[in-house]
């Protein structure tokens, strides 16, 4: 079981960036095809220099508590970071969560590819000047599946 | 005028959390019933919405609880009452009066009301003077802010599914489930505040109540309160050797869990019977 402590119960109480961001630029969807958990990635990003800057994130966790706290953290991590640092959190992340219990894993698995989905589907728009939000599905790997979904979850 | 069921959404939410707060009987007992008259309201709000064809959701902002004083709260929720009393014309001229006349009360006796030093917040973790191991004592809090969020969740659940079916057969059991819901959300809410960690439920994603495939969402439900039962079981084996009355509690609120699946069971067998 995981040990509760002050910072736990803060995360648990009020998680930090949960809720949506109206004006997103982005949104990337992490979901576990066994039970359909999902969390939900809002982003504002801005351009600075040559690399794009995670301005404000938010997250939503159709999920359990576990999930919630992952999104905590990592959110208010990836919060300020350009695309460059956030693609590094997103692998740490996930190397971390090799020596972790599945079930547990799952939870900011799905934070870290719904975070990455959000980003991919940033910079697909960029490309091709159209809004898509991405769903990346979940697997004990770094490598998430990927499936397309262009109208749903679209601003 | 959505925002005016987003305003009362958030009070009525406050001022459930402030009846949590509160030791003294006579502030508890007021704060709870206003928090009743308040969800009450927000139905009121989202009749007139449907009525309207006004779209709709349950979104609404993170609301800060965390006060050291009883006067802070209910201070705030006076000011929410001013703030959603400068809409209420957007209503119909019965609902807004009577809602008019339950704000001049409510606020009456909110600004009366004795202050109080507030502990809910201390994170000591003590429940009563149950003495806890850590290990029960970590169960116990992550139960509480699952299946707190989880009652929240199947209020709003209940609650839409019932302001969008004609279906008075339904209407009964959602009703039914709406209520059992609140009671363990209050019982829940109060424990958390006894034990310094209460806080408010998480937004709730629409996909969530805004449910498409109603035998689906059922089935799954009749799943998890499986898995609810499953759960306050364990708490009840992991407490039971420190605090029988602790174990009694959670094994009482796992026998409720039956009636929720049977009643599931019969709205299962409603919708398919009758396709609705």
């Amino acid at each position: 079981m995981i040990s509760v402590d002050e910072e736990l119960i803060s995360h648990m109480s009020n998680p930090n960036n949960y809720g949506r961001l109206e004006e997103a630029d982005s949104i990337g969807i992490g979901e576990n095809p066994q039970n359909g958990e999902k969390v939900i990635i809002y982003l504002e990003v801005v351009k600075k220099d040559n690399d794009y800057f995670i301005q404000n994130i938010a997250f939503e966790a159709i999920a359990c508590m576990t999930t919630v706290v992952a999104g905590s953290i990592i959110t208010n991590e990836a919060k300020g970071i350009t695309f460059s640092k956030a693609e590094e959190l997103i692998a740490v992340t996930l190397g971390m969560l090799e020596h972790v219990e599945p079930e547990q894993a799952a939870c900011s698995e799905m934070v870290a590819v719904a975070l990455k989905a959000a980003m991919d589907g940033f910079l697909r728009s960029i490309k091709s000047g159209k809004k898509e939000t991405l769903i990346y599905k979940i697997e004990q790997s770094c490598s998430p599946e990927l499936e397309f979904n262009a109208n749903k979850e679209q601003k | 005028m959505k925002n005016i069921l987003v305003k009362t959404h958030e009070a009525w939410l406050v001022t459930l959390m402030a009846s949590f707060m509160a030791k003294d009987c006579e502030s508890k007992r007021a704060l709870n019933d206003f928090s009743d008259i308040l969800f009450r309201h927000f139905t009121w709000i989202e009749r007139e919405l449907i009525k309207n064809g006004i779209e709709y959701d349950y979104n609404r902002d993170q609301i800060p609880i965390k006060v050291d004083r009883l006067k802070v709260i209910t201070n705030n929720i006076i000011e929410r009452l001013n703030a959603i009393e400068l809409m209420l014309p957007q209503l119909s001229s019965e609902l807004s009066f009577r809602m008019s006349k339950d704000f001049d009360y409510i606020k009456f006796v909110l600004s009366k009301m004795p202050d109080e030093e507030v502990s809910a917040f201390n994170a000591s973790r003590k429940y009563k003077d149950y003495n806890l191991t850590q290990e029960a004592t970590d169960a116990l809090t992550l139960f509480l802010f699952e299946e707190s969020y989880k009652e929240y969740e199947l209020i709003m659940i209940y609650n839409y599914l019932k302001a969008h079916s004609n279906d008075d057969f339904l209407n009964k059991i959602f009703q039914i489930l709406v209520d059992e819901s609140f009671f363990h959300l209050k019982s829940f809410g109060e424990m958390m505040a006894q034990m310094g960690i209460l806080g408010v439920p998480r937004v709730i994603h629409k996909s969530l109540y805004q449910v498409e495939d109603v035998v689906q969402f059922l089935k799954d439900g009749i799943e998890e309160e499986l898995a609810a039962k499953e759960q306050c079981k364990e708490l009840s084996d992991a407490v039971a050797k420190d605090s029988e009355d602790l174990a009694k509690f959670f094994d009482f609120i796992n026998y409720q869990e039956n009636y929720h699946i049977e009643l599931m069971k019969d709205a299962l067998k409603h919708y398919e019977s009758k396709g609705v």
